[in-house]
């Protein structure tokens, strides 16, 4: 009941701002997520719908789940550019029922999620290694340092969720038979040093990670496809991703999708209109995101500088997403 | 002048600096990364090795060996059970594989800190400028957070063992450095004299006089290199290095209470045992040398 009469109140209180506003778009906040790629995309959409669409934007700091409280009950803020939806799949898809909040591109980032990757200079060298399948078959390019004879594979560190996600893909893909050990890191920085070390030295490294992100931007890592179906999701949620016990007999698998969408407000959706267009057509190409976060790493940059950096730098990426015409008022604003 | 805040370098030359060490250091790990990585690879077979005997060995044989060394150091049957009862309950509780990893490393670090240490003690007591270039060495090694030099060790020798063993010898070898040097210099000058006036080589003297001397320094050294090793077991684990303390890492990371504290109090079990057997070890190489005297 509560929900409703806030919904209601929302709802009207909508109404009375879309009113107030200009034609163009009015003022509208953006939610900048605590984390750099998030930080980036807030900043690009803030200039873009700035110069571009007259917007009076504003950003506000916030993370996945207190913004999607915020926005589902408050209406604010109007967009979050990049929320990771695999968490919060159910309350997701009732606001999305109700109409309050909408999906305005339901893939603002390609390329993205977690795998298993090697680098480059692996893929070069051995072009006939297309699938995880095929990799698994020679344990005997990616030697174990302590014991020779066996390949290693790099894990998660002990006590993320994915390290038992990988135990269990280990075990789906018979690895110990075929001769491989899982090797922890035992913590970020290991896992971050031992793929930094072995591309660095042009040795051959076969280990888990997750893009976007600096890492994989860095060393240009490739992503292994795992050479069979992604496997039902009851054989994931029901067993891959619980500790060893609870999951007799996983079934080899291709990693889940991580979805990532950009979500608006139902507000926005009414008075948006053209910069709505522009949402939905903001698709960063995988590489190009990660380079973004190496030149902020390297460069200590913040969001706002990595924004204006990708304007100035990707003309050729961002202009597809605009009409000529907003396309020349941004890069006149720059 | 404005002093609210110092005089700083440019943002801009900063980061470049920055990045030219770093830059730097990738280059050095490129070019001798391999060349130093082989230098410790006789190492790491043998830690292996040891591992494998350690964790394939049968455990009464184990808990066996344990009681014995708990006798011969500490001549103390309270010692002997206890260190007995602690390595069933370690069993027990199923941590056995973990802690005969650990306990591999832990006596690895412990002899490597030794064989270098004694020495650089010695050599640190007979000369005052050696003293003054190793003792400030010694201070960085003991204060610099050990997560700073985990990352070039990384860089240049992987994840695992070895790396792994020299963190943990960077932060326990000063001890046994520092008291060496200590105990030999605490020798009585005139103790030494009577050594000159038999005659006694240099050697003799050393050898003879002045490490027995200070052998209870020494043993204390060791009892605290062996203490602060099985500190750094936690922080090796950060790199790789499996035992119990992959095991407390994965307790914080996971907020499990019960695995967490299981962990440490096995580590806390070995370290109460170690150290019991080291210092009354000590204590009775002190008696000793007192009745000589």
């Amino acid at each position: 009941m509560r929900k409703l009469i806030l919904g209601a109140a929302a709802i009207g209180f909508a109404s009375l701002i879309s009113h107030g506003a200009s034609a163009a778009c009015g003022s509208i906040t953006i939610a900048e997520m605590n984390w750099a790629s998030a930080g980036f995309m807030a900043n690009v959409d803030k200039i873009i719908l700035e110069k571009g669409y007259g917007c009076d934007a504003e950003l506000v700091s916030g993370d996945t789940m207190p913004t999607f409280a915020s926005m589902n009950e408050k209406g604010v803020p109007d967009i979050a550019p990049e929320v990771w939806t695999n968490a919060m799949r159910e309350p997701l898809k009732i606001a999305f029922g109700e109409g309050r909040l909408h999906a305005a591109n339901a893939n603002p980032i390609t390329g993205l999620g977690e795998g298993w990757w090697i680098p480059p200079k692996t893929a070069e060298d051995h072009p006939e290694l297309k699938s995880v399948l095929d990799i698994l078959d020679h344990p005997e390019l990616f030697p174990y340092k302590e014991d020779p004879s066996k390949g290693a594979f790099v894990t998660c560190p002990a006590g993320w969720g994915c390290q038992l996600v990988n135990a269990n893909m280990f075990r789906a893909f018979d690895m110990a038979n075929k001769g491989w050990v899982l090797v922890d890191p035992g913590s970020s920085a290991g896992l971050d040093g031992s793929m930094a070390k072995a591309v660095e030295r042009g040795e051959n490294w076969f280990g888990y990670y997750w893009s976007p992100t600096a890492m994989i931007g860095k060393y240009n890592m490739v992503p292994v496809p795992f050479g069979v179906d992604f496997a039902g999701t009851d054989n994931w949620d029901g067993c891959m991703v619980k500790p060893e016990q609870d999951c007799a007999d996983p079934k080899p698998s291709a990693w889940t999708k991580s979805e990532v969408q950009t979500i608006i407000t139902d507000e926005f959706m009414q008075k948006g209109e053209a910069a709505i267009g522009y949402l939905k057509a903001r698709v960063y190409p995988g590489p190009i995101m990660n380079g973004m976060l190496v030149y902020m790493q390297e460069n200590q940059a913040d969001g706002a500088d990595a924004a204006v950096e990708f304007l100035r730098t990707h003309e050729n990426v961002w202009t597809q997403w605009v009409s000529a015409d907003v396309a020349a008022k941004v890069k006149a604003g720059l | 002048m404005d002093f609210s805040s110092p005089p700083m370098m440019d943002p801009q030359e900063l980061r470049d600096l920055k990045k030219t060490i770093d830059l730097g250091f990738r280059d050095f790990s490129r070019a001798y990364g391999d060349a130093i990585e082989s230098f410790f690879d006789p190492l790491l077979y043998f830690l292996v090795w040891f591992e494998k005997l350690l964790v394939g060995a049968p455990w009464p044989v184990i808990i066996f060996i344990v009681a014995a060394l708990a006798w011969f150091g500490a001549r103390n049957w309270f010692v002997v059970v206890g260190s007995a009862v602690a390595f069933l309950a370690i069993g027990y509780f199923g941590m056995w594989k973990d802690t005969m990893e650990t306990l591999a490393i832990v006596s690895m670090s412990t002899f490597l800190c030794i064989i270098v240490g004694i020495p650089l003690g010695i050599s640190m007591a007979r000369s005052n400028r050696v003293q003054s270039i190793i003792t400030p060495v010694l201070d960085v090694m003991q204060t610099i957070p050990s997560f700073v030099y985990l990352i070039p060790v990384v860089m240049l020798l992987g994840i695992g063992k070895v790396p792994g063993l020299l963190a943990v010898c960077i932060y326990a070898i000063p001890p046994i450095v520092r008291l060496t040097n200590l105990g030999i210099r605490l020798v009585d000058r005139e103790v030494l004299e009577a050594a000159d006036a038999f005659g006694a080589s240099y050697r003799q003297k050393l050898f003879g006089v002045q490490v027995p001397l200070a052998l209870p320094n020494i043993f204390a050294g060791v009892n605290q290199t062996i203490m602060m090793a099985l500190a750094m077991v936690v922080i090796a684990a950060m790199i790789g290095t499996q035992g119990l303390g992959q095991q407390v890492l994965r307790a914080v990371s996971n907020q499990y209470l019960a695995l967490g504290f299981m962990n440490g109090l096995a580590i806390v079990a070995l370290a109460i045992i170690f150290d019991r057997i080291s210092q009354n070890y000590g204590k009775r190489l002190q008696k000793a040398l007192g009745k000589m005297a």
